[in-house]
């Protein structure tokens, strides 16, 4: 008896495990599979409309070069990468709701915030309250993770830094100014928080390498002003020695172009920080010769066969030339899916921050080959920063000089015991 | 009688309507719908104070998002300030939330004082012209807005009552019972004499001064609480974005609120409202396809404007006969 209720058991039981492996296979083994190939989506907000639509279109091209590499090669453990994109029209409130959204409706994992400034603060907050693992890719405003209170454990910066580009531009200058005896700076910037931080930052370390120099001359322009007479006319009336300037995108275009009618640049010394970037010095009319421009993005910067390639490819997926927002958005991209690869795509924010802390990856941007997302304060170094002259012909920039970056992390570390940072 | 007696019916509705807005928090397990209604809860309430101006007492306002921005950036720093947080304590929020709506109540006094005198296109410049004033001080003013990069750092939410607002189905719940309640405070302005006063004014300025009512204070008073209930939608967007943003006091955000005033309709009470919901949905689901959104609401807007030459719900209601011509 006993024997016969251990064979009905056996018998019920295989009958019971054919059923469900019959089950599974029908519809819970599917789901399986499905979940296993389940994107990873990544929400990305950018700037797609308006002036400055060109940059939000560079930051999708330039990830896309990271994102079909690991899709190409059968993605994480069997799961790709899915990009999913929106346009904030550079609005914080509007970025910050899309934020919400692309996590909330599109159901993305990870964020990829490719916002300027402004907006960047906004998705930081977000990000910090729904608890999702996010990459900053442009803000360079310096005090979005050099100060304690705007940093968030599970949030990075991928891209430059003002502070960086200030040490850096400031020795380059310094020595220019020497050499050349130059004392009286003027400066031309856009009138908001990037511009005035960028300015004040490049004249304190370029006073600081170059004891003497003095500013003469401050000219705002307001962000996307078409007319630039009035600046022109103040500058070419105070006759410094040497003018700065921080203007970006197609405003940089616009000043050189119209500055360019009277004359400006063969007046005087300039330095121009955001002049570097391909789509920049095409869309000049007649690139002023003996310009020192910080090189932004350059196939030829550093000059090496990995940038070569990441150009080709890029070029291979875009209309338009990359620029600095290209190079910042693949890094950002190649730190997440590093940390993906070594969670196993798990995107618990934790699990993605602890791996992301003090990452050092390969890449062509980097100064050796390589960048670190820094553990302390969660942001990039070890990019290639350089100024060099420009030419009237392509490459459009000559004699390129990359800053040191020991020089660099001296006076970082000094500016932030400043600010009270540390 | 009794203002309950009075408005028992609209005091039921209110209640009804916290009750059904509670149960999607507690139901709907998604977060999108509570995300969209928060922000329909705040920029309903810019909308709908503006339309006290615009609709009961025909002052057309063009810089009333100042107050919306104001509310949200006094709300904001005051929950920044370590002091604040250490004197208050637990009841922070509650605190914070009233200064807020009164700072807002006293700068209002102070424009309104001046505006109110004026009538038409003078009041719609004047109101333009302090929003960009305030819109320039926050800009400016860096060491304490944050400038154009708006408040930074996160906004502490300390837990008062057992409510939790960095908890986002508490947070929910929380701004439902501030909405329903404002709401419902219009309602009762519309309908009270002071509603009548206002547009009596709007109608005859000249004969409501002759029947006794004093014309600048009624006026001033309502442009007073318009923009506290403007403030309030301010502190309920600070409380979701965890910030503030200069171009909430641009003057582009109060062309939004017209447009929703315009889109749902001005002579019905919750017009504005429903604008509101339609204005959020087109924006929302225009930007999942295109980044073409101002194309696609302008192309709306001006079918409303030119082909319905009213608000989409008076459209409705008159169509359906609830509403006569």
């Amino acid at each position: 008896m006993k024997n016969y209720k251990n064979k009905i058991k056996r018998r019920s039981f295989i009958k019971v495990a054919g059923l469900g492996m019959a089950t599974t296979a029908l519809t819970g083994f599917p789901n399986i599979l499905k979940a296993a190939n389940k994107p990873i989506k990544v929400g990305v907000t950018t700037i797609l409309s308006g002036r400055v639509a060109i940059l939000g279109q560079t930051v999708l091209s330039g990830m896309k070069v990271a994102v079909d590499e690991i899709n190409n090669a059968g993605g994480i453990d069997g799961r790709k990468i899915e990009v999913i994109s929106r346009d904030s029209k550079a609005k914080p409130d509007e970025a910050a709701r899309l934020t919400r959204e692309l996590v909330n409706n599109e159901g993305c994992e990870v964020l990829l915030n490719c916002e300027a400034s402004g907006a960047t603060f906004a998705v930081n907050e977000v990000a910090r309250d729904i608890k999702k693992f996010c990459i900053h890719c442009i803000s360079e405003t310096s005090s979005l993770t050099a100060d304690p209170k705007n940093r968030v454990p599970w949030v990075f910066r991928a891209a430059r830094q003002g502070i960086h580009d200030a040490v850096g531009g400031g020795i380059f200058a310094s020595e220019i100014a020497k050499k050349n005896n130059l004392k009286k700076f003027a400066t031309a910037a856009p009138d908001y928080a990037y511009g005035r931080a960028n300015t004040a930052e490049f004249m304190e370390y370029l006073k600081l390498f170059s004891p003497g120099i003095n500013v003469t001359t401050q000219t705002w322009p307001k962000i996307f002003q078409p007319d630039y007479t009035e600046n022109i006319t103040a500058l070419l009336n105070a006759k410094p020695d040497a003018l700065y300037t921080c203007l970006w995108g197609g405003d940089l275009v616009a000043f050189i172009d119209q500055a360019s009618l009277y004359g400006l640049f063969d007046q005087f010394q300039s330095f121009a920080v955001n002049l570097g970037d391909l789509p920049i010095l095409t869309a000049i009319k007649k690139i002023p010769k003996d310009v020192y421009g910080g090189a932004r993005y350059h196939k030829d910067i550093p000059d090496t066969q990995a940038n070569e390639d990441w150009y080709n490819k890029y070029m291979a997926g875009s209309d338009v030339l990359p620029t600095n927002w290209s190079w910042e958005a693949d890094t950002g991209m190649r730190f997440l899916i590093d940390a993906l690869k070594k969670t196993g795509g798990d995107t618990d924010p934790m699990k993605l921050a602890k791996v992301t802390a003090g990452n050092k990856i390969k890449s062509p941007f980097g100064v050796d080959g390589t960048m670190t997302i820094r553990g302390e304060d969660h942001t990039l170094v070890n990019y290639v920063i350089a100024y060099g002259k420009t030419i009237t012909k392509d490459p459009y920039l000559a004699n390129i000089q990359q800053s040191n970056w020991k020089d660099i992390y001296v006076h970082e570390k000094d500016w932030k015991k400043r600010k009270k940072y540390i | 009688m009794s203002t309950f007696t009075l408005f028992k019916k609209d005091i039921s509705i209110a209640l009804f309507s916290v009750l059904f807005l509670i149960l999607i928090g507690f139901f709907v397990e998604h977060p999108w719908p509570k995300d969209f209604l928060i922000s329909i809860f705040s920029f309903g309430l810019l909308a709908m104070s503006l339309n006290m101006l615009i609709g009961f007492a025909g002052m057309v306002s063009f810089g009333h998002a100042a107050f919306f921005a104001l509310g949200g950036y006094a709300f904001g720093l005051l929950l920044q300030s370590e002091s604040f947080l250490t004197n208050f304590g637990a009841l922070s929020i509650i605190v914070a939330f009233f200064v807020s709506i009164f700072i807002t109540g006293i700068y209002s006094a102070v424009i309104g004082a001046i505006c109110v005198r004026l009538n038409e296109i003078y009041f719609a410049f004047l109101t333009l012209a302090f929003q960009m004033f305030l819109y320039s001080v926050i800009v400016s003013w860096v060491s304490l807005t944050g400038g154009d990069q708006g408040l930074m750092g996160g906004i502490a939410r300390p837990v008062f009552l057992g409510i939790d607002l960095s908890n986002s189905l508490h947070r929910y719940i929380f701004c439902s019972v501030i909405f329903v309640i404002c709401i419902l405070l219009l309602r009762i302005l519309n309908k009270s004499n002071f509603g009548y006063s206002l547009r009596l004014i709007r109608d005859n300025q000249e004969r409501a001064e002759f029947l006794g009512i004093r014309v600048f204070r009624v006026k001033l008073i309502c442009f007073v609480i318009a923009s506290m209930v403007a403030s309030v939608g301010g502190i309920i967007m600070t409380l979701f974005t965890s910030g503030a943003y200069p171009e909430w006091a641009f003057w582009t955000q109060s062309g939004e609120a017209i447009f929703m005033i315009m889109l749902g309709g001005i002579s019905i009470f919750l017009g504005p409202l429903v604008g509101t919901v339609l204005l959020r949905l087109i924006n929302d689901v225009v930007q999942m396809y295109s980044s073409h959104t101002e194309l696609v609401t302008g192309i709306i807007i001006m079918i409303v404007v030119l082909g319905l030459r009213k608000g989409l719900v008076e459209y409705l209601l008159e169509k359906t006969g609830i509403l006569k011509k």
